[in-house]
């Protein structure tokens, strides 16, 4: 099709081509021809010219020659009879001074020149016998024949230059007498012919003459070429047989003339060929492009026919006036399951629902009106098995504004599954809102400034806070100081890992009450996201949990403090009684194989210290028991300084063999809440551990102090005694059945004893010792 | 060559009673006997008293334990064990004691209370 299209481009293009030659050749011809005619009418004003010169020329030639004649006349009839002339020297100045034509004149009877004037520049002709010179004597012959005057030269006078001579025959008596001569100097005769100034600087001039001996033609000017019957004019003389030729100088001339003519005519002529051609062309181009909007409009239709048929979404034509179906495509045909021919015989209202019909008629009547050009439309179509899909209906009209109507066309898509979905999402969203609003889990959108965008109505029951006003770093007021720092740290990997939920952030929140409470927090970063473009925090309140958490460790930690201590215990209660059954059972053995009566009384002896032993150990153990079972023990004010008092006095015997100085500083005042028997225990017991362990190298000192530390009252127990390397036995010294002293009198209860009951009634003991320099025991009461 | 034992313990009754099972075992001819870790200590680290060929060892003593006794006496005599056999003897063992028991691999054994005449044979019979 594409190579169809261009032939007939090119035959279309060769007509105009064709007619712009023509008409340039034309034109050229045209000009050429009117040039040739301005050329010869050229060529013949100057053939004119040059025939007017030579006109003038032999009219002023004529009238010397004339002149000369008249002179020579004149001197002739001063000859008499005899052919005698008496007053030569007179008649003959006169002619020759008075008559510029002539420059010398001469009497030549017989052939023989005699007489000449002017004499001094010719009298090297005297004597001269013309006749007799075969070179000139033609003339002179042909003048004596004619009888009449004849010019003969130009030749070589005998006295010298170049001049015409003019020879008058006279006869007397019908006697050849001789002849009057004129001479006349051939370049005087130029000048009076006005040739000369005539020709100027166009023309050349030339004589000649046809030699009479030779029958030859004679030229008398040097330098002059070119002679050519075409461009010259000659004319005779019969007095003297001469030619005379005018010769343009330059011969082609009227040629030149005309060339920059011919050269402009034919640039003129083949712009016009050339305007021609365009000018013609323009039509065909046209066409062509005509051709190729249509070919282009009839593809556009193929097009637009395909897109109609095959497009995604449905198309449908319809009667406006009549609201019959004209037209479907292929997908409306699958939306709505009915043929092409079917529907062609359907009502656009057969396939509405009927509650959107009422609102389509009122949208159709305004398309139809022309109140609207188009509306759109979301309905309910029926199909052809009966059920209903959701369509988005975008209507156009098809007639140009104004005009009465005519068909429209529908663009229907299928929406069902956006309509589908849009329910669904509204009622998700309200499923959520509600699940958001009720729930006890607090949401919050905290944006990049730092300010809450959204705080769930749970925030408030939570905290207290009506809403949340912060931005910046004020978020981080309501955070208790310990977990502020976990806080910014798993806010920088919030912050680096968007859309990554970051869980289990425990922290105390500060509530409008000023408490604190424990939240279990979840970070989300959804700045990214639309509709976000926040942190979400998701809040739930823990403050129960984590203190039933804490009481937990707590108790946990006391828990395996007791069974650490009720493990020891065991150990120590069976590694106790077992070394007591052991000997006992080691002595009855000995016993059985013993004969000696004595050696068998030493056994049940030593029976007697076992079981003592073994009373004694029973007898710590229960107290031991009962301090940690008794959790009920009474509690009631003590005043430490009676009781101390109480005990020195006890313990007076000891003290006063030791010769043991007590220095009591409790003060007074100093009361605290303990179980009565435990208070008289525990100071016993550490005055008689300085006692018992009192230095063998200087004087016991114990020195008891009692201060306030912090609104708690502090028991300080100081002595001199031996000490103990804690470094050995720091973590033994309150432990039971611990000594480290070596002596045989301790047991290793009474500290452990003592140390139960401070702890029982909520104190603490410590101990500061170094060997043989003292012990210090510091009691902290609650 | 002559038997030597030497008995470590706190416990006064026990003394008296592993000093008649000793008499009694008659393996040994030559037997000392300290209430406290540290005084064996002093006499072991004399250089005049040669090591005993077996030592009954308790462990839990006021002062010095045995595993005190035992790391101190070790001082004196880097290859104590291959010289000395070395009992522990003790009426219940604690767990740590039991984690301790591993750390000396080079002890002899490990006693219970009440100890046998004939145990003592046996121990005595083991000295070479």
């Amino acid at each position: 099709m594409a190579q169809k299209i261009k032939n007939s481009d090119i035959l279309s293009q060769r007509k105009p081509l064709l007619i712009g030659i023509l008409a340039f050749l034309f034109l050229l011809l045209g000009g050429l021809f009117m040039l040739w005619q301005r050329y010869q009418i050229l060529v013949e004003s100057r053939q004119s010219e040059m025939e007017s010169i030579i006109d003038v020329v032999e009219q002023n030639i004529d009238q010397s020659l004339k002149y000369s004649y008249s002179a020579a006349l004149s001197l002739a009839l001063q000859i008499d009879a005899e052919g005698r002339i008496e007053n030569f020297d007179e008649v003959a100045p006169q002619l020759v001074d008075n008559n510029s034509n002539i420059d010398a004149i001469e009497i030549v009877p017989d052939g023989i020149i005699t007489k000449v004037y002017p004499y001094e520049e010719n009298k090297a002709a005297i004597n001269y016998n013309i006749l007799k010179d075969s070179t000139r004597n033609e003339e002179a012959f042909k003048a004596i024949e004619r009888r009449r005057m004849f010019f003969g030269g130009p030749f070589e006078l005998k006295q010298g230059g170049l001049a015409i001579v003019g020879r008058l025959p006279v006869f007397i008596k019908n006697e050849f007498w001789g002849f009057v001569a004129v001479i006349i100097d051939f370049n005087n005769l130029i000048d009076q012919s006005g040739i000369r100034e005539l020709s100027g600087e166009k023309y050349k001039f030339q004589f000649s003459k046809i030699n009479p001996s030779t029958a030859k033609e004679e030229f008398f000017l040097k330098d002059v070429s070119g002679i050519n019957e075409s461009y010259s004019e000659y004319l005779t003389f019969p007095d003297g047989e001469w030619k005379i030729y005018i010769i343009p100088v330059d011969p082609y001339q009227p040629f030149y003339t005309v060339v920059p003519v011919a050269f402009l005519m034919l640039i003129l002529s083949g712009a016009f060929g050339w305007i021609i051609y365009n000018t013609l062309k323009q039509p065909l181009i046209l066409e062509a492009r005509v051709k190729e909007q249509a070919g282009e409009l009839a593809k556009s239709e193929l097009r637009f026919r395909t897109i109609f048929n095959q497009a995604a979404i449905g198309m449908v034509r319809v009667d406006s006036k009549t609201g019959m179906i004209q037209e479907t495509n292929k997908r409306f045909q699958e939306l709505i399951g009915y043929s092409e021919e079917e529907l062609k015989l359907m009502h656009y209202l057969d396939v509405s629902h009927e509650d959107d019909i009422e609102e389509n008629q009122k949208l159709m009547k305004k398309l139809k009106n022309n109140e609207i050009r188009e509306y759109s439309l979301k309905k309910r179509l029926k199909q052809k098995k009966g059920d209903y899909i959701w369509v988005g209906l975008h209507v156009s009209a098809l007639w140009k504004k104004d005009q009465e109507a005519t068909s429209h066309i529908a663009i229907v898509e299928d929406i069902s599954a956006r309509v589908k979905a849009k329910q669904e999402l509204v009622e998700n969203e309200k499923r959520f809102r509600s699940l958001v609003e009720n729930s006890n889990e607090v949401i919050l959108i905290i944006n990049n400034r730092g300010e809450a965008v959204y705080c769930s109505p749970s925030f408030k029951r939570i905290t207290g806070y009506d809403e949340l006003l912060c931005s910046g770093n004020d978020i981080f007021s309501l955070i208790h100081p310990e977990e502020r720092c976990l806080l910014i740290e798993k806010l920088k990997r919030v912050r680096t890992n968007p859309g990554k939920p970051y869980s289990e952030i425990i922290m105390r929140v500060k509530t409008s009450s000023s408490s604190w409470i424990w939240v279990n927090a979840t970070l989300t970063n959804f700045l990214e996201e639309k509709n976000i473009e926040g942190y979400i925090v998701n809040l739930r309140d823990i403050t129960g949990k984590k203190e039933a958490e804490l009481n937990l460790v707590k108790s946990y930690e006391l828990v395996m403090e007791q069974n650490k201590r009720l493990l020891n215990f065991a150990y120590i209660v069976s590694h106790n009684l077992r070394s007591h059954s052991s000997n006992l059972e080691s002595i009855l053995e000995l016993y059985d194989f013993e004969d000696s009566e004595k050696e068998k009384r030493n056994y049940i002896a030593l029976l007697k210290n076992v079981s003592d032993n073994l009373n004694q150990s029973l007898h710590d153990l229960n107290e031991v028991v009962s301090i940690n079972t008794n959790l009920d023990i009474g509690v009631e004010p003590i005043n430490v300084s009676a009781y101390l008092d109480k005990a020195i006095e006890i313990l007076g015997l000891q003290i006063k063999s030791k010769d043991a100085r007590i220095i009591n500083e409790v003060p007074g005042e100093m009361v605290v809440s303990f179980n009565s028997a435990y208070m008289e225990s525990v100071l016993l017991n550490f005055i008689t551990n300085a006692l018992r362990y009192s230095h063998p190298d200087r004087q016991p000192e114990i020195s008891i102090k009692g201060y306030k530390e912090d609104s708690n009252w502090t028991l300080e127990i100081k002595d001199n005694g031996i000490g103990i390397d804690l470094n050995k036995h720091g973590d033994k010294v309150f432990g039971l059945y611990k000594t480290f002293s070596g002596r045989q009198d301790g047991r290793g209860v009474g500290l452990f004893i003592t140390k139960n009951q401070i702890n029982a009634m909520g104190g603490t003991v410590e101990v500061e010792s170094k060997p043989d320099i003292g012990t210090t025991f510091k009691v902290d009461f609650k | 060559m002559r038997k030597g034992i030497c008995v470590i313990d706190d416990d006064e009754i026990y003394q008296k009673i592993i000093r008649k099972l000793i008499a009694r075992a008659e393996v040994f001819e030559r037997a000392v006997f300290y209430m406290r870790a540290s005084d064996a200590l002093e006499d072991l680290r004399n250089p005049e008293t040669s090591l005993p060929d077996v030592i009954l060892l308790d462990i839990n003593m006021p002062g010095m334990d045995g595993w005190q006794f035992i790391e101190l006496l070790q001082k004196s005599y880097p290859s104590l064990f291959n010289e000395c056999a070395i009992y522990i003897v003790t009426s219940s063992i604690a767990y740590s004691d039991k984690e301790k028991l591993k750390e000396f691999s080079g002890l002899a054994g490990f006693l219970s209370k009440p100890i046998k005449v004939d145990q003592l044979i046996e121990i005595g019979k083991a000295v070479k």
